[in-house]
């Protein structure tokens, strides 16, 4: 039995004996990225494959007068050129289904698709998209979401309209999207109490204007598909989506085939961070030119394309007006923003359900009043990132916590200890926080930042004559934690398989980005089974195998695949104890599963080898196999139509501290470092949370400093890493990140979900640390040196509410 | 565009010949060629001409008071070189802030200069150590060559004196007296893998309290990296005081004519020029 232990075990240790939650456990998928050996979209090749390329417009509005392919049909070694005119059949795609994936009269912004080449090289095919003529006849240009409400304002999504007169979005056929009489493609309201009556109630109350840009994903591993028809018409689809299940059916309605003859298979995935949730039109694109050409077409943008024709983060302005008592309690909040949505409806138009958490629910306040209009204009458009609107929120909200309590001459702690909320609570938007550790988070990463300290010390340096100063920072975030009921079932499904060797292979819907799921599925699947981490495998990237999952999205896939793995994992340990029960005599409640091995609970002793146990089932009269199945439905609820409702199982809270470095004759701002208290439920893999957050916490320092896709005119000016800058390694700050482990009774072995969270105070607590270290608030993100320099030295341009009614 | 040759020459005679029969891209590193070329920015020529097996084209060698580096010596060696961190510190400064190790490892002197972007790296102090290049060509069977100041041959952005023929073979540095002062600053976003925002190079040797050969260089304020002739003449020879540090700084403030792009505006870079000469001269007072 120890032999057979130490073979298996890695790396000498023995993960098996005792708990594995809380170890330091390596991702299981470390190694083969690690050696290059993992097989990405682009190391996959299928026989008889074309490369297929985009056509995008070179106009930012225009009417489509002609296009003229006949040239680029021509190229030797080309065997398909569409246009929309070639697949009448398309269908409206995207959250509001408001664009076809090839423009049909119309484009409207420059990652417009137009036309594209399936060929038999990628060269060939570029080289056949320079042949491709198209006429445009310009539109006027609408770049500034607030023109976008003017009444004389261009119409980016007029009813449309044929040379007939009749619909031309798709002829023939149900139009989904029929247009929009204005500019406005989403309005999203909120309240709570009486914002009158809390204004009323104010002894102080502030507003300002905040302008959040645009960044976007930069997941190293870009865009990508590879689709393929076998001859009876099914559609294999290699795909690097976050929601395989959602798309099998988008995909099937898009072709008018039943969602059964859609198989998707993910290879590893390069990064998603929320950019891969939405269908885009590249998709159904390789899978027009795969059903014209009977052969394999494989997409992959290139890196320009990836900063071109990928989402961004939503860029919002936003109006906060915040009041509280003269006694520092919180008495209302009302947002307004102004979303843009850039030329179609992706999920950034959505980001308001985050928003307004953040807003009614980060703190207690009773009056709250929030309200989002998504305009259309010829910009990119914005889709989900890590985050989900609440870096914006976050940005606003924690910028007027500080400004209320230094108002009242309360520190910023207090003030927050003051408003922040308990456990129990159930706020007015009908969140329920049956855990919630934000007191302690607070408290925690205060004390380790050395806050109330340093926060003192460096405002009394505002007018001593170092060009150098030092500031420190805090804000605090709620962010869902346990799943969020957006759709009919936030649900996931587990398929456990013991096999005759013991050897365990967990087949799940949840899909892994990275994120590190699979190494923690696999803990918790030993964890219920006491068996090392060398005795799982795991499946988990084909439709066609793995049960249904809602997708990776919302922090949600430890906590609801995680609870779906032991939900099937406890079923096969029941089966197996009550196996060794019907064997050995004793009771079944007596008997456990530990180190390989069926034990008797009270003294450890080992009864029988788990391996030999399985055997003996097997082969035997009754021959029976160790198979379970398990689908976990979170208890949330979906919102109401007020927005209102428990609509995740668990919250999870942070209270980021930064300290910067601001050299005031630059401008430029260096983050020091990051002391972080992060409420998780409970650590489980405590190197794979580690990275999580320390990833975050350098995404959210991009966000907040450096990173900033310039989006001018309609035009991105910097789709490069030359331009677009990334945080680098010299720049990353010391980070001190403290668990608060407060067991969430719903999660599985008590953790909640924490995937988004690291990324969403950063910028609002640098926006606070600066402050303090100069005396000058930003509003306007990212702190680059010019745009810092300009604010120290009165240069910057103040931030005006100038959005009609 | 197709490229219908590639070629590594061996030899730089081999090199100038193949030139001479142009058109010919020529490249060393090619960190710069190949972002270009795949941008559409720079198109390339049906040969393409690897210069990097050429012998005798790099290394870094005194004689007779001068430096002479070869065109293909890379900015890693350039930082490794004893020579350039102890008598042409100035330069070693700007290697320190060149793009990554990578592309430090693949980056030549001679394809920095050559590529003459305003924000070069290496022009600026290279502008400050008086460096004059040399170009070579063979015209009539023979190799010829010319040398003459860095400052005479960066005509603009991406634009030299360079003919299509000629191939920069070799920097020529006179070495600085004992004791010659050398600092380097570059304003960007990050601190690596950045392209200026502008770049300031500063050299002198301190003479009880005054500054003398004094040398001021700028980049990326001007279609090329620049010296500042006036406010070198402010300084020259003075006491190191906050006047005629004010009045170096008015002057530098007129030698400059910074564009608004991408990576600044023209107002912040003229601001960064007038904040950090200040605070170099202040510096370089204390030191």
């Amino acid at each position: 039995m120890a032999e057979l232990r130490a073979k298996t075990s890695p790396q000498g240790s023995d993960p098996a004996r005792g708990s594995l939650i809380g170890k330091r456990i390596p991702k299981m998928d470390a190694p083969d990225k690690a050696s290059g050996r993992t097989r990405y979209i682009h190391d996959i090749n299928l026989p008889g494959q074309l490369h297929a390329k985009i056509l995008r417009s070179s106009e930012r509005h225009a009417k489509i007068v002609s296009i003229d392919t006949r040239a680029a049909k021509a190229l030797p070694g080309v065997h398909a050129v569409i246009t929309a005119a070639d697949v009448p059949w398309q269908r409206p795609i995207g959250v509001a289904k408001d664009h076809l994936p090839l423009k049909t009269d119309r484009v409207r912004s420059l990652r417009d698709e137009i036309a594209a080449v399936a060929a038999d090289s990628v060269e060939i095919a570029e080289e056949a998209l320079g042949l491709i003529r198209v006429d445009y006849a310009p539109l006027p240009v609408l770049t500034d979401p607030v023109a976008a409400l003017a009444p004389d304002a261009p119409r980016i999504h007029p009813a449309p309209q044929g040379a007939d007169g009749g619909p031309s979005l798709k002829p023939g056929l149900p139009v989904a999207y029929t247009g929009k009489p204005d500019n406005v493609a989403m309005v999203m309201e909120y309240a709570q109490g009486d914002v009158a009556a809390g204004e009323a109630g104010s002894a102080l109350v502030v507003e300002d204007v905040f302008r959040l840009h645009y960044v976007t994903h930069c997941c190293l591993g870009v865009s990508g598909v590879i689709a393929e028809f076998d001859p009876s018409g099914n559609l294999l689809l290699y795909s690097n989506t976050q929601v395989p299940f959602l798309h099998k059916r988008e995909f099937a309605e898009l072709l008018d085939i039943d969602p059964g003859r859609v198989r998707i298979i993910q290879p590893p995935i390069g990064g998603g961070f929320g950019s891969k949730l939405d269908i885009y039109p590249f998709e159904p694109i390789a899978i027009f030119l795969a059903k014209i050409t009977g052969r394999p077409v494989k997409l992959v943008f290139t890196r320009e394309e990836e900063f071109l024709a990928s989402p961004t983060r939503q860029p919002v302005l936003l109006k906060l007006r915040s009041g509280c008592t003269k006694d520092g309690v919180l008495t209302f909040r009302e947002v307004e923003t102004l979303h843009d949505n850039g030329a179609y409806t992706s999920w950034g138009a959505t980001t308001p359900f985050v928003m307004m958490q953040t807003v009614s629910s980060l703190y207690r306040v009773p009056h709250c009043r929030y309200r989002t209009r998504a305009v259309y204009t010829n910009n990119p458009y914005a889709g989900s990132f890590r985050g989900y609107g609440n870096l914006q929120a976050t940005f606003a909200v924690e910028a007027h916590m500080d400004r209320l309590a230094e108002a009242l001459g309360i520190d910023p702690l207090e003030f927050r200890l003051k408003n922040a909320q308990d456990p129990g609570e159930v706020t007015p938007q009908g969140m329920h926080f049956k855990t919630c550790g934000l007191k302690d988070c607070l408290r925690t990463a205060a004390e380790r930042g050395d806050f109330l300290r340093k926060h003192a010390a460096n405002r009394a340096r505002w007018s001593d004559g170092d060009p150098v100063k030092r500031g420190v920072g805090m804000a605090s975030m709620l962010h869902v934690g346990g799943g969020a009921k957006i759709y009919p079932s936030d649900g996931c499904g587990t398929i456990l398989k013991i096999d005759d060797f013991a050897h365990v292979t967990l087949i799940t819907g949840a899909s892994e980005i990275g994120q590190g799921s699979e190494t923690v599925l696999a803990q918790l699947v030993c964890e219920e089974l006491g068996l090392p981490l060398s005795a799982v495998t795991v499946v988990n990237n084909d439709t066609d195998i793995t049960p249904w999952d809602v997708g990776v999205h919302a922090s949600r896939t430890t906590f609801i695949a995680g609870n779906s793995a032991i939900g099937a994992a406890r079923k096969a340990k029941d089966k197996i104890l009550a196996l060794a029960s019907s064997k050995c005599g004793d009771a079944a409640e007596a008997l456990d599963l530990a180190e390989g091995c069926v034990v008797k609970k009270a003294t450890g002793e080992r009864v029988f080898e788990l391996a030999k146990l399985i055997r003996s089932l097997h082969f035997s009269d009754k021959a029976e196999l160790v198979m379970t199945t398990h689908y976990y439905e979170p208890p949330s609820v979906h919102q109401d139509k007020q927005f209102k409702g428990d609509v995740s199982a668990a919250y999870a809270w942070a209270t980021q501290v930064c300290e910067v470095e601001v050299d005031t004759r630059t401008g430029i701002v260096r983050l020091v470092k990051v002391t972080g208290a992060h409420d998780v439920g409970r650590v489980l893999n405590r190197l794979g949370i580690e990275g999580q957050i320390e990833g975050g916490i350098v995404m959210g320092q991009g966000y907040a400093l450096t990173e900033n896709l310039m989006v001018e005119d309609g035009w991105v000016r910097n789709p490069n890493f030359r331009d677009y800058k990334l945080v680098t390694a010299p720049e990353i700050p010391e980070i001190d990140v403290s668990f608060i482990e407060t067991m969430d009774g719903e999660g599985p072995q008590g953790a909640k979900g924490v995937g988004e969270a690291p990324a969403i105070c950063i910028a609002a607590a640098v926006a606070n640390a600066i402050y303090n270290a100069t005396g000058v608030r930003l509003t306007s993100l990212p702190f680059t040196p010019e745009r810092v320099y300009r604010a120290l030295h009165g240069a910057a341009q103040p931030l005006e509410w100038n959005v009609p009614q | 565009m197709t490229i219908e040759r590639y070629c590594a020459p061996r030899t730089l005679d081999e090199a100038l010949e193949i030139l001479r029969a142009g058109p010919v891209s020529p490249f060393a590193g090619g960190t710069d060629l190949m972002p270009q070329s795949q941008a559409g920015r720079v198109r390339l020529a049906p040969v393409l001409m690897n210069l990097r097996r050429i012998e005798g084209m790099g290394g870094i060698a005194e004689n007779d008071g001068v430096v002479r580096i070869g065109a293909l010596t890379t900015m890693t060696q350039l930082m490794d070189s004893a020579v350039v961190r102890e008598r042409l510190n100035i330069l070693w400064q700007a290697c320190d802030h060149f793009a990554s190790d990578q592309l430090r490892n693949a980056g030549t002197l001679g394809g920095n200069i050559c590529n003459a972007s305003p924000a070069g790296d290496t022009l600026v102090p290279l502008l400050v150590l008086d460096a004059r290049v040399e170009l070579a060509q063979k015209p009539n069977g023979r190799i010829e060559t010319r040398k003459l100041p860095l400052a005479e041959f960066l005509l603009g952005p991406g634009r030299t004196t360079r003919a299509p023929q000629e191939l920069l073979s070799a920097i020529e540095i006179p070495l600085p007296a004992e004791g010659f002062y050398g600092a380097f600053f570059k304003l960007g976003t990050r601190p690596a893998l950045d392209i200026s925002a502008i770049s300031i190079g500063l050299g002198a040797l301190h003479d009880d309290g005054c500054l003398r050969s004094v040398r001021i260089a700028f980049g990326a304020v001007a279609p090329t990296a620049i010296r500042a002739a006036r406010a070198e003449a402010e300084l020259e020879g003075r006491l190191l005081d906050q006047d005629v540090i004010d009045a170096a700084v008015q002057a530098a403030d007129t030698e400059i004519h910074p564009i608004s792009d991408l990576r600044a505006s023209g107002w912040y870079r003229r601001e960064m020029v007038c904040n950090m000469l200040r605070r170099m001269l202040e510096d370089a007072r204390s030191h």
